[in-house]
């Protein structure tokens, strides 16, 4: 393993806001001086990483998290670039609003994943997350571009009040996908249900959707099966309510 | 210098700087992709006449390609930088989007130069376009009748060479239509380096200017037409009854080199007499492409 390595040291008792950890530069920072980043714990004392994690290794633009952090919050919020690895689950509100780089949890994660703090106005920026298990609700909430992938189920309201970008599940969707999206794109390889204010457009197979479902396989190694990348998707334009320049697509074998 | 009996001439081609990009275009099938690679890449042998040259660089598997799909590189040149991306809008929206199920992308994704093209031709999908920030790339989604068309955003833009090129002069212009075959053949589908004339072969090298016409920017090569032998200079060989010319363009000067050495070897065989180039006296062009220090690995 390269690069810098947090290994939680014991079991969070509270919610943790590690939202302060990674900030625009942080690639270069050392072991020692991201221990001193700070965290913010539920009803407790203002802390450090340090008093956290066992920080260890050199700077190489890749940090590693060890342990459950699936009370931790808001991990790589505002990432702008690097790559940030979770091996396990994370809490809420992991790579709000990022502009770049990397986050892929080799886990669960909580809700609201790549979206929007609450009053703000736009979600994740850029950069692509990818969440190997699961999501709560509202991933990519107001999210204006960048790439969210799921591989497992999304709890709904996937891509809620999205601007632009993708959010891509392989499992269920879950309800209420695409609600007020402006001109984002919802794709579903799994289980979706359709909104009613989204019109079906035609079944097509989407170039550029190849070329994404391509890039997963050899940027991150997900197994995605010959009849994604090859296959026909049911269009739907929407969400009608807002500017309908959004779309799901949903795949389908006939 | 001989190789094989052909006479290599103690010369040089000279060639001039061009901008290049290299386009990769797919389809369905290999069918499409090529129909869209013919139709890009037709009526772009000089840009004497043309505005820019350009031909297939190779038949790529679908492996290689970004889509996964088979498709052709192709390189596409023009003299001047401005001229790149208005002749690559013009050709691309009237060959490759107007072309059933292929996607265009940029070959050169990392040459710091960009130009736009499918930021121009965005602007057919009449506000209905969209696009997609792909591997930190930008493309364009244009809604045709058969689906979307795909094309990226921006195409990389480097300096290459155009014009580097080798004559062979033969007994009968059987002998040169064989030379001239099996130097293309063995020329083709190199990386960085194509052949934009018909088959990789010229029948009508030119000179610059004209005897009479001022305006004319080129005209007959009369020094090596066997037909004009005896009323003008003719530069020809006893023996000499026809004359082809292959033009190669390319990426850089050793893939237009290693090229050059493979057609020329493949060029000396019976019936041809010399091998030499055309030069403008190494005033024009600032690539000089000597055939015998290029020969001299095979000689």
């Amino acid at each position: 393993m390269t690069g810098i390595v947090a290994r939680l040291r014991r079991k969070l008792d509270a919610r943790t806001d590690l939202g302060a950890v990674l900030p625009t530069g942080w690639p270069a920072l050392t072991a020692a001086e991201l221990m001193r980043r700070p965290v913010l714990t539920e009803g407790g004392e203002p802390a450090t990483v340090g008093d956290l994690f066992d920080v260890t290794g050199a700077p190489s633009g890749t940090i590693t998290f060890q342990g459950n952090l699936g009370r931790a919050d808001r991990l790589a919020a505002g990432l702008a670039e690097g790559q940030v690895v979770v091996e396990g689950s994370v809490g809420d509100e992991a790579g709000l609003g990022m502009s770049g780089g990397v986050l892929d949890v080799n886990g669960d994660a909580g809700a609201r994943t790549g979206g929007a703090a609450g009053e703000a106005r736009r979600g994740m920026t850029g950069g692509e997350i990818v969440v190997r298990g699961n999501t709560g609700g509202e991933p990519g909430l107001r999210m204006r571009r960048g790439l969210l992938v799921v591989t497992g189920n999304v709890a709904g309201q996937a891509g809620a009040g999205m601007i632009a970008g993708t959010v891509l599940v392989f499992g269920d969707a879950g309800p209420s996908p695409g609600r007020w999206s402006k001109r984002g794109s919802i794709v579903a390889l799994g289980k979706v249900a359709i909104p009613p204010t989204y019109r079906y457009a035609c079944t097509y197979q989407p170039d550029h959707l190849r070329l994404t479902l391509l890039r997963l396989r050899a940027r991150y190694g997900l197994g995605v099966d010959e009849r994604f990348v090859a296959g026909f998707y049911r269009r739907y334009s929407g969400d009608l309510a807002e500017l309908g320049k959004g779309e799901i697509l949903a795949w389908t074998a006939e | 210098m001989n190789i094989r009996n052909v006479h290599i001439e103690d010369t040089f081609a000279e060639a001039f700087t061009m901008r290049v990009a290299r386009l990769i275009i797919t389809g369905r099938n290999v069918r499409w992709a090529r129909e869209a690679a013919l139709k890009l890449t037709g009526f772009a042998t000089s840009v004497i006449g043309c505005k820019c040259e350009a031909a297939i660089e190779r038949e790529l598997p679908a492996g290689e390609t970004p889509d996964g799909r088979p498709g052709f590189s192709i390189l596409f040149m023009t003299m001047s930088k401005d001229d790149l991306p208005k002749r690559l809008i013009e050709r691309v929206g009237q060959t490759v989007l107007t072309c059933p199920t292929t996607a265009c992308f940029d070959g050169m994704p990392d040459a710091p130069d960009r130009v736009g093209v499918g930021s121009a031709l965005r602007f057919f999908g009449d506000g209905f376009q969209a696009s997609k920030m792909i591997g930190g790339q930008r493309f364009w989604r244009i809604p045709v009748m058969e689906g979307e068309f795909l094309v990226q955003e921006k195409f990389g833009m480097i300096k290459g060479i155009g014009g580097g090129n080798f004559l062979m002069l033969a007994r009968s212009a059987d002998a040169a239509l064989e030379a001239a075959e099996a130097a293309a053949e063995a020329m083709s589908g190199r990386a960085g380096v194509i052949l934009p004339f018909p088959g990789g072969v010229v029948r009508s090298g030119s000179k610059v200017g004209s005897r009479r016409i001022k305006s004319m920017i080129a005209s007959t090569n009369d020094a090596f037409c066997p037909t004009l032998r005896g009323i003008t200079e003719t530069q020809l060989p006893e023996g000499v009854n026809s004359v082809l010319e292959i033009v190669i363009n390319g990426t850089d000067a050793e893939a237009i080199s290693a090229a050059m050495r493979a057609g020329i070897d493949a060029a000396c065989r019976d019936g041809v007499v010399a091998i030499t180039a055309g030069n403008y006296g190494g005033k024009l062009g600032p690539h000089h492409f000597h055939l015998r220090k290029i020969m001299a690995a095979t000689a």
